[in-house]
């Protein structure tokens, strides 16, 4: 809409700033910036589940403001699209659909077996110096880059 | 029903919950971090970026919090400040290699699904209720396992 954003924001103004928010968040309430148990709290509120932490569905629905905001009020919009255009570049929508609906579900299992994602492990755990966090982090990074690899391997280099 | 001091607090926190998410999901979509394209290539290594993105965010918050957790800070809605630490257990270290793959296939994490979908690429769609599938499976098979103890149990105490 007023398209005020860069293409990208390089990664020395972006990175600070969600280290500044992770530094925020514990500052005003002593809590961590992770997703998962966002999407866990709404889960449980569609499910009806007691003892939902409603602040984290407040979270979760925030996220997706903030990306209204970034990608269609500050930037002009990309429009409705597919997304995941280099996986669609290998792959027919028939392949792409299920390669992302089962990743999805792989990392979202995952996360809940160690207790948190990207964000909750990777880096407020890790500013926290958890032992765990950082175990979890290198462990993800290791077999996500293996996984390309291997991804890039199997279509012959087209990934 | 809540009210009076608890209630306006409890508001004070679902809107502060409110802000750092539209704070953050504007972080990822400025930063691209929403696009499959920007995290496969951060994995294939063909741009360094992202990692840039994730280490200069800890450099900057690490030391921030360990100075204010050692000053005792107290915080306006959640008491103390406590960070938590806790020695790496085998479940870490599986749903941390089970995330790896899930993260590289999809090329998208929980908070960047929502940024996607605000985007308006359809395919978030679809990796958002994968996303939900994933961890309903462990809270089932994690319910599974506690009936199953509760009735070894109840057999052991009836065969006494």
């Amino acid at each position: 809409m007023f398209d005020v954003l860069p293409e990208r924001l390089p990664w020395f103004v972006g990175g600070p700033v969600l280290g500044l928010l992770i530094v925020g968040l514990f500052v005003v309430a002593n809590q961590p910036l992770g997703a998962s148990g966002a999407y866990v709290q709404t889960s449980g509120l569609f499910r009806r589940r007691e003892g939902v932490v409603i602040w984290r569905v407040w979270y979760f629905v925030g996220l997706f403001l903030g990306g209204v905001l970034a990608t269609q009020v500050l930037r002009d919009p990309a429009g409705f699209r597919s997304g995941y255009d280099a996986l669609r570049d290998v792959f027919p929508l028939a392949v792409t659909v299920p390669l992302v609906f089962g990743g999805a579900t792989l990392l979202g299992y995952g996360a809940a077996v160690a207790g948190g994602c990207t964000s909750g492990h990777g880096m407020c755990g890790t500013a926290q110096r958890s032992p765990a966090s950082m175990a979890v982090t290198a462990t993800f990074m290791v077999t996500a880059i293996a996984t390309t690899f291997f991804l890039s391997l199997v279509t012959g280099g087209a990934l | 029903m809540s009210s009076g001091i608890n209630g306006r607090k409890a508001m004070t926190m679902n809107l502060t919950g409110l802000a750092f998410g539209i704070m953050f999901g504007a972080v990822l979509g400025a930063s691209n971090l929403h696009e499959y394209d920007t995290i496969h290539a951060m994995l294939a290594f063909e741009e360094l970026d992202v990692f840039f993105f994730m280490g200069s965010a800890i450099l900057v918050s690490a030391p921030l919090l360990w100075l204010l957790e050692r000053r005792g800070l107290s915080t306006p809605l959640g008491g103390k400040l406590t960070l938590s630490r806790s020695m790496p257990e085998k479940h870490h270290l599986k749903g941390g290699a089970l995330f790896g793959i899930g993260w590289a296939i999809a090329g998208t994490c929980p908070a960047p699904t929502l940024v996607m979908i605000s985007s308006g690429a359809w395919l978030g769609l679809i990796s958002l209720p994968g996303i939900f599938l994933g961890l309903h499976l462990r809270e089932r098979e994690q319910k599974r396992s506690l009936e199953k103890l509760v009735s070894v149990v109840e057999d052991q105490s009836a065969g006494v």
